[in-house]
């Protein structure tokens, strides 16, 4: 299996090689679970982490077959709750369990129309215009703040609060007319 | 309330606590607004759950850092995670075409040295250098900025965001979508805070901004705080050990590269008794005899800048009365002051000066306030008399130019003094104070001829 990073044609046999195939196939769809659920970015990451680990030592219990990615949420919503009871910092917003249960609850409804979001939002970010996917990359991938962000870029905390929301709303926007698109 | 906001505003913790917990009842209470924030949530999560492969999707390779903070899954065998994180790796960095960040949009009467990016029309441009020799050329950033390069410039491309001007003039034109656009040149970086400013740099490494509309911020490295510039004004950045303006004279003995063929004699300013010098109201740089360029401008909204410029042939020993054709040369050059694009093609004005006292000049005490019948606008005709006209168009490039005319050579056979002086008054104006002023290699030009009178007599037809 070392020599083969693809997801093989044939079903595999080895529990560890059919673990990966899943999580290979289904990682992004149960990441942006987490990080929906879950609005501090660190801590996403962290029971995303564990998660995975609990998934593997559970995975005999996984009927082959069945659907993947709802068992994934079940245990990860499982892992966020008890996260958040034994969470040693207090993030800025912590979550209500209800309002976690109204929310995974909503994901559940639409969370299969939205696994394919990921690819059409890379086509979306290419789009993007020059100086938007600079604030994108200082938002996102240098994890900056707004205030950091404005101080780079020369501009209010305020305006670069609603630049970031017009990009978001325009990717939004822009995914969604690419899947409609390609469901018609 | 406006919950719609709340959402956004959770997204970059910008939610206080209470309206945080607000939101939590709204969201488990309004099917509609938890809808939206699942549909809100999902982006972002992705954005930030993908974020690591932002940089190669985004194709802007100056900004992917190298050391993206990587942990380790603990709860995997290492075959295994060598396995996975091979494959997803593989996805995020495969090398890519340079990515195209600007576009070549206006490219007229132009030439190009040791480019290495296209310079057709319309082409799209990566990092890389451009060099126009000759004419003006407007570049397109993709975030939204032009920049019109004005020859002779050389000029880096870097990104859609940024340039560098290692030498020549440029105007930008900064929509608010490229606030933050940079110019960055030896001496300091200009940071566009939503405006239209130019840039000048010369290979001595002077630079200066000027700001047309709006603000810019100047960072230099000797000074600890960055400047702002506002409409209206400019920034000059002298080289550190860079002496103004040379002032050991050259005078310069080989003739002018160029005859016009058997039967012509040159004389230059640096001839015999020959003189060169600008005058310029306000007289601000005192007398200008050994500067090496002349300067020329016309405009009504600075009149301080109003530059002439006078140049005196030493004539002695020639027969004159023979003449039978004759024409001025004048290098041009740039003068480093000034952006062309905000002066039209250019008219010029010879004059020959025929009061005495005016003609009778000296380069080391000349002054616009003594220059008398010099500066008279306009000028009397009983002390000068007008010869020809010569243009010079927009973005030209700066070769040797030649000025000519019946009443020129009627003049020089008629004129009774050894000394013949000459004056370059410019008659087209300018859109903004900031306009080109114009130059000619005078006698102390350090590599241009100097300007040249060039005499056809009979006696070698």
């Amino acid at each position: 299996m070392e020599d083969s990073p693809h997801i093989p044609p044939v079903p595999a046999t080895d529990p560890a090689e059919q673990y990966l195939v899943l999580l290979n196939e289904h990682e992004r769809a149960l990441a942006a679970y987490v990080h929906t659920l879950v609005p501090d970015r660190l801590d996403a990451e962290d029971i995303l982490q564990s998660c995975k680990l609990t998934m593997w030592k559970q995975f005999s219990g996984f009927e082959p077959g069945t659907h993947f990615l709802a068992w994934a949420r079940k245990i990860a919503f499982h892992q966020i709750l008890n996260h958040r009871r034994g969470a040693k910092r207090k993030p800025l917003y912590s979550a209500e369990p209800a309002f976690l249960e109204a929310v995974a609850a909503e994901i559940d409804r639409v969370a299969d129309s939205f696994s394919d979001r990921s690819e059409a939002l890379h086509e979306c970010l290419k789009r993007l215009p020059e100086n938007q996917r600079r604030l994108v990359l200082l938002r996102y991938y240098e994890d900056h703040d707004i205030a950091a962000i404005a101080r780079e870029t020369d501009r209010t905390e305020a305006a670069v609060y609603k630049l970031l929301s017009r990009i978001r709303a325009a990717l939004n926007d822009c995914v969604k007319s690419r899947l409609d698109s390609s469901a018609a | 309330m406006n919950f719609h906001d709340h959402i956004d505003r959770s997204l970059d913790g910008q939610l206080s606590e209470a309206e945080w917990t607000a939101l939590q009842q709204a969201v488990i209470a309004d099917p509609e607004l938890r809808r939206e924030y699942v549909e809100k949530r999902w982006l972002h999560a992705l954005l930030e759950s993908e974020s690591a492969s932002l940089p190669a999707l985004l194709e802007e390779p100056q900004w992917v850092k190298p050391a993206t903070v990587f942990r380790p899954a603990a709860w995997i065998t290492a075959a295994a995670a060598l396995a996975l994180f091979a494959g997803s790796g593989i996805l995020f960095y495969q090398s890519r075409p340079a990515p195209v960040v600007a576009t070549l949009i206006e490219a007229e009467n132009c030439r190009w040295a040791g480019s290495d990016l296209p310079t057709v029309e319309g082409a799209g441009l990566s990092a890389g250098t451009l060099a126009l020799t000759e004419g003006m050329a407007t570049i397109r950033f993709k975030s939204g900025a032009t920049v019109t390069l004005e020859a002779p410039s050389v000029l880096e491309v870097e990104s859609a965001m940024k340039c560098r001007l290692v030498e020549g003039s440029v105007v930008a034109d900064v929509p608010e979508s490229a606030h933050g656009f940079t110019i960055d040149t030896a001496k300091m970086e200009v940071i566009d805070l939503g405006t239209k400013f130019g840039v000048t740099t010369t290979p001595l490494g002077d630079s200066n901004v000027f700001v047309f509309e709006g603000e810019v911020k100047v960072k230099r490295d000797d000074l600890p705080e960055a400047k702002h510039v506002f409409a209206g004004k400019s920034l000059v950045s002298k080289a550190g050990a860079t002496p103004e303006q040379t002032d050991q004279e050259v005078r310069r003995v080989e003739a002018p590269a160029t005859s016009p063929g058997p039967g012509w004699m040159a004389v230059t300013t640096a001839t015999g008794r020959g003189r060169d010098a600008f005058l310029r109201r306000g007289d601000g740089h005192g007398p200008t005899g050994a500067h090496p360029l002349l300067m020329v401008k016309h405009t009504d909204l600075a009149p301080n800048n109003e530059r002439r410029a006078l140049l005196s042939f030493d004539l002695a020993g020639i027969d004159r009365s023979a003449l039978r054709a004759a024409k001025l040369a004048l290098k041009i050059e740039p003068s480093g002051l000034g952006f062309s694009s905000l002066v039209p093609d250019s008219r010029f004005a010879l004059y020959g000066v025929i009061d005495p006292v005016a003609a009778a000049w000296s380069e080391s005490d000349l002054l616009w306030k003594s220059a008398g019948s010099l500066v008279d606008e306009p000028l009397a005709s009983g002390s000068a008399t007008r010869l020809a006209e010569f243009e010079i168009r927009k973005g030209s490039p700066n070769r040797l130019i030649e000025v000519h005319s019946d009443a020129f050579v009627d003049f020089l056979r008629s004129h009774p003094d050894e000394i013949i002086s000459l004056l370059i008054v410019r008659e087209t104006g300018e859109s903004d104070q900031q306009g080109l002023v114009h130059a000619f290699a005078s006698k102390e030009h350090p590599a241009s001829p100097a300007p040249t009178l060039w005499l056809q007599t009979a006696d070698h037809p």
